[in-house]
């Protein structure tokens, strides 16, 4: 809600402002409602005048239409598909993760979703040599698990500490402080710009979202479901604003009644729209209770593949190194066949 | 307000009837005529943005390629409009009609004009402003909303303990609708999501319509949240859900997970209390007429069955 204010544009000044009060016009809503003419003979102002005040604000504050033919145009120059860096997610994802778009991993605890996440964050910034925000909700980032994964990718130390350096960590424990990262994240995005090292940002990363957001529903909804969608809002415009590709993680419930039926994934019905693809991360039943690596990753939102597509993957992909990494992709194919 | 010549020839110019915009989803002579408005509703993966899309293509694309060729505002209030989705609908539409030329796309797309909106204030103020072009362009006949629950919450958490400040933004953006939809004659479309879990599993947070069990015949998504003077507005209710799983198509398609998606069937049913010209006097009483359909989605967009 916007509050009339003198000085706001031309000709709104302080006597107006106060004369429209009066009327019952409080707001840039109420004056742009309003009859005109009628509030101008209550107010003593001209009609003209009044009419021009109402123009512009109006144009201060709608938003702008745009041809669909200079959207595609605008969109095929910036969108940029990231690479994961593994062969099989880079597969569901129809090459990578979308600039413009929110991508989410859903899976329960131990899934991979965070592995992950770290596992894209070091391929950007090593591979790619972009800039990646990464919000850390749960502690669990690790500086010593993204060098070893560095490590993995190259041997040159200073290579490692340029792309350590492109990972710009962030750790929010509550919703409040990830709204008021993500708020300020437009003019951080940039200034990372002109900064040295190199590489624009490509990514931002918030793992886990749901850690943050599900404590908060529940009881009286209101609140925490707007919270909610303010970070959801947030983060769509950051993506389509900046060209960035959002990835978040979310956990998972059973659905159906006992709590026996199908995975999905969390943060209920109004979130579930929210990213435009959706990733179910999985324990393979093969795997046993030993600590094997190897994940399920099943493909269950997307406007560009066919769903439930499924592959197969390792964890440490990542942290191997990938000298002779053909054998292994080789490897990877028949695996999911 | 004084109106200019220019104004009132815009008003009065025929805006071309969306009536026949898809016969196979409404009622038997009972599409959405002028002045109506549509409402999608269903849960995540129901098909409602592809029937979003679907709906949108046939207005822009040239009578050739079976099209109404009339502009369209898309009013982004999700962040959701997928351009590079909506090409490849248009590319496969345009091809079928028999040779794709790049120039052919382009005028698709320059019928449509999208305007992306981050609150109900926002929206409020950019549909006065978007009055303008309904004033001037004459070939402007439909208005999308994708989504009109977007700002729900937000609302409602803005609005404190007060339902009438809770629903006043949308309330009044609903009138206004009322009267660009009198004045200008457009066509209304718009999506709500379903944002309630059904009651009948209050221990499933992320229940969906993706459960196994078919939710479109259960209360589910069915009662409309959002405030009156919206649904007043409603005249055809399009109840979007997945068939369910593992019916004839679905079960028929033996080969592979790709193939099953390929064949995901998705239900609408449509409830049109559209009043036909002759009860538009007596509109306390409008008829109700229903209509069911299905279809299943490809590369190049839906295909009804």
């Amino acid at each position: 809600t916007m509050i009339l204010r003198d000085g706001m544009c031309p000709g709104l000044d302080e006597e107006l402002v106060r004369e429209l009060r009066a009327a019952d016009i409080k707001t840039v809503e109420d004056l742009v409602s309003s009859d005109v003419e009628e509030v101008a003979q209550k107010c003593s102002v001209s009609y003209k005048a009044l009419l021009a005040v109402r123009r512009v604000l109006l144009a201060q504050h709608t938003a702008f239409p745009v041809s669909g033919a200079d959207l595609y145009e605008e969109l095929l120059s910036s969108t940029a598909i990231l690479s994961t860096g593994n062969p099989s997610l880079d597969k569901l994802l129809d090459s990578g993760v979308y600039t413009g778009e929110i991508t989410e991993l859903s899976g329960g605890p131990g899934s991979g979703k965070s592995q992950v996440c770290f596992g894209v964050a070091v391929h950007i910034s090593h591979h790619l040599k972009q800039r990646v925000m990464y919000v850390d909700t749960t502690g669990g980032l690790s500086a010593s698990r993204l060098l070893q994964m560095l490590q993995a990718e190259s041997s040159n130390v200073e290579e490692q500490m340029e792309a350590l350096q492109r990972i710009h960590i962030f750790h929010a424990f509550d919703i409040f402080s990830l709204l008021s990262y993500l708020y300020s994240l437009p003019a951080t995005i940039q200034q990372v710009c002109v900064s040295v090292g190199g590489g624009s940002v490509k990514a931002v990363i918030v793992d886990s979202v749901s850690a943050i957001i599900s404590p908060i529903l529940g009881g009286k909804q209101n609140e925490g479901m707007s919270l909610m969608i303010q970070v959801a809002g947030v983060l769509r415009r950051i993506a389509k604003d900046f060209n960035v590709a959002a990835l978040v993680t979310n956990h998972v419930t059973r659905g159906g009644g006992g709590g026996g039926g199908e995975v999905q994934a969390g943060l209920g019905l109004s979130w579930s729209h929210v990213p435009r693809t959706r990733i179910l991360l999985e324990r393979t039943e093969s795997a046993g209770t030993g600590h094997c690596s190897v994940r399920s990753a099943t493909l269950i939102k997307s406007s560009r593949q066919p769903c439930h597509i499924k592959e197969q993957f390792d964890l440490q992909w990542w942290s191997t190194s990938k000298e002779g990494s053909a054998a292994k992709r080789k490897l990877d194919d028949s695996d999911s066949r | 307000m004084a109106e200019s010549g220019a104004q009132l020839f815009a008003r009065l110019e025929p805006r071309r009837s969306l009536k026949h915009i898809e016969p196979r989803l409404f009622p038997d002579d009972g599409g959405p005529d002028h002045g109506e408005v549509v409402e999608l509703h269903g849960t995540e993966g129901t098909g409602k943005t592809e029937l979003l899309y679907h709906l949108l293509c046939r207005c822009v694309l040239p009578a050739a390629a079976g099209g109404l060729e009339t502009d369209v505002v898309f009013v982004d209030t999700d962040y959701s409009l997928d351009i590079l989705r909506l090409v490849s609908i248009l590319d496969s539409r345009l091809s079928a009609a028999g040779g794709l030329e790049e120039a052919e796309l382009r005028s698709c797309l320059s019928r449509l004009l999208v305007v992306h909106c981050s609150s109900s204030s926002q929206l409020l103020l950019t549909l006065h402003f978007l009055e303008t072009a309904f004033s001037s362009r004459p070939s402007l006949s439909l208005l999308l909303i994708d989504s009109i629950s977007a700002f729900y919450w937000l609302d409602r958490c803005e609005g404190g303990a007060s339902v009438s400040k809770q629903e006043e933004k949308l309330s009044k953006c609903s009138e206004l609708l009322g009267r660009l939809l009198r004045d200008y004659r457009i066509t209304v479309f718009a999506t709500s999501h379903a944002i309630r879990r059904s009651y009948r599993s209050p221990d499933a947070p992320g229940s969906s319509s993706s459960s196994s069990s078919s939710s479109c015949s259960s209360s589910e998504g069915e009662r409309p949240y959002l405030c009156r003077s919206w649904q007043r507005l409603v005249t055809h209710r399009l109840l979007c859900c997945r068939a369910e799983a593992g019916g004839n198509m679905a079960a028929a398609a033996g080969g592979g997970n790709k193939e099953q998606r390929r064949r995901q069937v998705f239900s609408v049913h449509c409830t049109s209390s559209s009043s036909s010209s002759s009860s538009s006097s007596s509109s306390s009483s409008r008829l109700k007429a229903y209509r069911s359909s299905s279809f299943y989605v490809t590369d190049g967009g839906v295909v009804f069955i």
